[in-house]
């Protein structure tokens, strides 16, 4: 049989974005792969060198979409130690709801994507349906359903609406029985086990060689997680499991991310008590105006006056829905970051395709690379 | 592990290729090197320190001279750490890490076309996020937003 090389993308259902799988198949077999990104390049670490602290936020929304809020946090956490400043502590909490919440609506996302790709199409339907609840819960406190903007220098922009822990309450009590019905229409599926179980073997020494990080991860067995390896915000406050599963294969990665949505919920039910009971600033009062506290005192500092910080260097890891993500921040003093970095956990988990893809069926590509989960937004930049 | 331990650890391997182990918060510390000793810095930190785990490989261009970075992981310390050197601008290259860390083979690729570092005997130093034939580097600081510039965009494939 002759070989060739096909292109899957940048157009195909099986990219969930903009990038192209270069394939070399003989007959039905992969023998090579060659991922080929840049169509979402947006200069997103350039643009942040033009802008104030906090117009970087309005970028981070958008490097990914599905997990705008996930992003803010981790470049927000990234800006206050390069200029050292300290949230409150009511800002910390209404932070990681909003980061919890991102997750579970990330991994709906994901899971409406991926079923679809392996042939079942009413699970589509339902994790669109289920998401849109908690898009509402966003667009009541931020305004937005997608490109929020929400977290700010020093806190948060506002506060939670009235009667929004309630609804959040009721949000958490519909999802929960859902996942048991999601379970059931995929595990419960002989087509879904056909097309996911044993593919894309990934295992645990592969993941870190090649830098992969998230549920691709913890499908191998490897019981790492930022939020309880090295807890940022106030993760050390709440109380929940990481999710591993050992068979780091699709399946694997759907039962991480599964297991992921019910140790969110649980975080959440924490943190919307506390919220109940500890109401407060959520901005800190040392922020000057011109950092875009809206109700900060105006003090000394007028509205354009600028203000020179000590010069430092940020640097944050969260665990974001995709996987570890990393930000460094270099503060020059200015009013502007003098750079910014970003690691984004899909870059390194795409840039192990090869490992991962090899070996198995044309057929296979889509179930695997759903698994995978990509987001090309924040891997491009 | 301490700043001091890493110095250490370190000094008696890479002997002048080392200039120093910084504290850095939320890590464990920041190891300035001369690039001459990158691929021993490499090793010793993967093999005998254990951070088998690269997270990212990032550059700065700070006029005088480029700074490239690589973040590190080690599971079994539970800490990140940062190698940091100083490359001549007019002659900004250093040895690759994706020989030691497979995973830096595409930020390398990244830091090469953004910041215009050479990374020596990478296996595979393409463009990553744009496109082939695109001579400028945009994050220097010599590349200014708001000066459009021209260009013809080759097709990536032959």
């Amino acid at each position: 049989m002759s070989e060739m090389w096909i292109n899957m993308g940048p157009q195909h259902p099986m990219t969930h974005g903009l990038w192209n799988l270069r394939v070399r198949i003989d007959g039905e077999t992969v023998l090579d792969v060659d991922p080929e990104m840049g169509y979402l390049h947006r200069g997103i670490e350039k643009i942040s060198e033009d802008r104030h602290y906090n117009e970087v936020i309005t970028l981070m929304d958008r490097t990914c979409y599905v997990a705008g809020l996930a992003w803010e946090h981790l470049y927000i956490i990234a800006a206050e130690k390069a200029l050292r400043i300290q949230p409150p502590e009511r800002a910390d909490y209404l932070r990681m709801m909003c980061e919890e919440f991102q997750r579970i609506g990330s991994h709906l996302m994901w899971y409406a994507a991926f079923v679809q790709d392996i042939g079942l199409m009413s699970p589509f339907l339902y994790g669109m349906r289920d998401r849109d609840l908690v898009l509402d819960l966003f667009q009541s406190y931020t305004g937005a359903r997608m490109t929020y903007e929400y977290m700010r220098v020093g806190g948060v922009r506002n506060d939670l609406p009235p009667g929004f822990t309630d609804q959040a309450r009721k949000v958490l009590d519909w999802l929960v029985p859902r996942f048991k019905e999601y379970d059931q229409l995929c595990l419960g599926s002989d087509i879904f086990h056909k097309r996911c179980d044993h593919l894309g073997v990934l295992s645990a020494s592969d993941c870190i060689r090649h830098g992969v990080t998230g549920p691709m991860l913890r499908s191998a067995g490897v019981k790492r997680d930022l939020r309880k390896n090295r807890p940022y915000s106030l993760y050390k406050e709440v109380d929940f499991d990481v999710a591993v599963a050992d068979g780091a294969d699709v399946t694997a990665r759907y039962l991480v991310r599964m297991e992921e949505m019910r140790q969110s919920v649980r975080i959440l039910r924490q943190v919307v008590d506390w919220l109940d009971a500890h109401p407060g600033p959520v901005m800190a009062e040392t922020v000057p105006r011109w950092m875009g506290a809206p109700y900060a005192p105006v003090g000394r500092e007028g509205y354009l006056l600028k203000r020179q910080y000590p010069k430092g260097v940020g640097f944050s890891s969260i665990e974001e829905p995709h996987g570890e993500a990393q930000a460094y921040v270099v503060n020059e003093g200015g009013e502007h970051p003098y750079r910014v970095k970003f690691r984004s956990p899909v870059f390194a988990n795409l840039s192990a395709a090869r490992t991962y893809l090899v070996g198995y069926h044309v057929a296979d590509i889509p179930p695997i690379m759903g698994s995978v989960d990509v987001c090309v937004g924040e891997c491009d930049r | 592990m301490q700043p001091a331990d890493l110095e250490r650890a370190l000094a008696p391997k890479l002997g002048a290729g080392l200039i120093g182990v910084e504290p850095f918060e939320g890590m464990a510390g920041r190891v300035r090197f001369h690039r001459e000793a990158a691929l021993d810095l490499f090793r010793t930190v993967r093999e005998d320190l254990g951070f088998a785990h690269l997270s990212m490989v990032g550059g700065i261009d700070w006029v005088t001279h480029r700074e490239v970075f690589y973040v590190v992981w080690s599971d079994d310390a539970n800490q990140y750490l940062v190698l940091s050197t100083d490359l001549p601008a007019e002659d900004a290259h250093v040895e690759s890490a994706s020989g030691v860390w497979p995973s830096a083979n595409w930020h390398e690729r990244e830091t090469w076309e953004m910041v215009d570092v050479t990374f020596d005997h990478h296996p595979d130093l393409r463009h990553l996020l744009v496109p082939d034939g695109y001579v400028f580097h945009p994050l220097l600081r010599s590349f200014k937003l708001h000066e459009p510039e021209e260009l013809e965009v080759k097709s990536r494939h032959v």
